[in-house]
């Protein structure tokens, strides 16, 4: 028994020291693949907005290797750059995504490779999701009378709400979602009721 | 076994993937509705300015606090820390609400005593609080020190860093600490 609570110690503990282990290495990585994946972001959120609206008139500029605008062509074009974000914010939760699936004890690399590929995938996904409502929320609330023209109250609030939620909550625990959906059995095979 | 599925009516696709993925599917409803709902909760301007806002004006206060030991000049006006050189102004994302909400709707969504998640609550809150007012300081002294590294250390690093201890916090609690007595069953 003293062996069977040992190892449970060792599974949490040692994946908290992995993932220490696996902060830096992925951040380089990260840091790396940055400015490219900021251009993917724009590019696939950019054909993403222009499906929802017709004439096609919302551009997503690279500002530098962090920074978007957002472009409605139809606007005086001194007035036509409407709203600037920071895309590297955007997906800052690779990092963390990285870390934790890599960290985790007892589990073969193929098996660990494949699962952070999904995982990946779908943030990727998520990802294009959010900046599509970053355009949104600034269509719907960020441009005065031309917002309130356009937009109505629930329309307001949905991409309010939306981007308020998808921005801050799941943003932020979409590792942790995907963590849990690929390795809650593992770590229950872990606990072991206490003597 | 076999005889009595083939007896018996088999289950649909979904009900078997149901049953088959059951604990974690329901950690993860309970964890996306807790985690959503409190979010929500806190958007409600009510809510923000008489609970969120006095909140992150203590985490200020403190960290004001602990700047002045540091022997940093600063005064404080609500959630705005500043001095001479600096001014950070502490807003939803910086209080440490986000980890927090996630700590608390991991623990409350995961299979274990309401002893053990009490206990983990209180304690994990407080560490995740503790690592947050560490960031505040940390983020105050490189806008003064090294102001060229703050927006990429306030977005990236220390988000990173706050979430990430939240998360290894409840990998470790529950792996070690949520597990319940032989005697007694989880709820």
């Amino acid at each position: 028994m003293a062996t069977a609570k040992s190892l449970r110690r060792s599974w949490g503990l040692q994946l908290v020291l992995n993932a220490l282990l696996w902060v830096i290495p992925v951040a380089l990585l990260w840091l790396v693949a940055t400015p490219l994946y900021n251009r993917f972001l724009l590019g696939s959120a950019e054909n993403l907005v222009r499906l929802t609206e017709s004439p096609n008139v919302t551009n997503l500029l690279r500002k530098d290797d962090h920074f978007a605008y957002v472009q409605r062509r139809d606007f005086p074009p001194a007035k036509s750059l409407v709203h600037s974000f920071r895309v590297t914010d955007v997906h800052f939760h690779l990092l963390m995504l990285g870390v934790l699936f890599l960290a985790v004890p007892k589990v073969p690399w193929r098996r660990r490779l494949e699962n952070l590929g999904w995982a990946v995938l779908i943030t990727v996904f998520f990802d294009i999701l959010l900046i599509f409502f970053y355009v949104k929320f600034a269509y719907a609330t960020q441009l005065g009378a031309w917002s309130l023209e356009h937009y109505g109250a629930f329309g307001r609030n949905f991409w309010g709400l939306g981007k308020h939620l998808l921005d801050l909550p799941f943003k932020f625990s979409l590792p942790f979602l995907l963590w849990a959906g690929f390795y809650f059995n593992d770590l229950m095979a872990e606990i072991r009721p206490r003597e | 076994m076999a005889n009595k599925q083939t007896a018996s009516k088999p289950p649909s696709p979904a009900g078997s993937f149901w049953q088959r993925n059951r604990r974690e599917l329901t950690f993860l409803i309970l964890f996306v509705v807790i985690l959503g709902g409190s979010f929500t909760l806190i958007s409600v301007n009510w809510v923000n300015d008489h609970v969120v806002e006095p909140f992150t004006a203590g985490i200020a206060w403190l960290s004001g606090g602990a700047l002045h030991l540091l022997g940093q000049n600063v005064t404080m006006t609500g959630t705005v820390i500043r001095n001479p050189r600096f001014a950070v102004n502490i807003r939803n994302g910086c209080n440490g609400i986000e980890a927090m909400f996630i700590f608390i709707a991991a623990v409350l969504a995961f299979p274990a005593s309401w002893k053990s998640r009490l206990a983990g609550l209180g304690l994990g809150i407080l560490a995740i609080q503790v690592v947050n007012l560490v960031r505040v300081v940390a983020l105050f002294l490189t806008g003064v020190y090294f102001p060229k590294i703050f927006d990429t250390s306030h977005t990236v690093i220390w988000q990173t860093i706050v979430i990430l201890c939240g998360v290894l916090l409840w990998i470790f609690w529950a792996n070690r600490f949520a597990a319940p007595p032989a005697s007694e069953p989880a709820t």
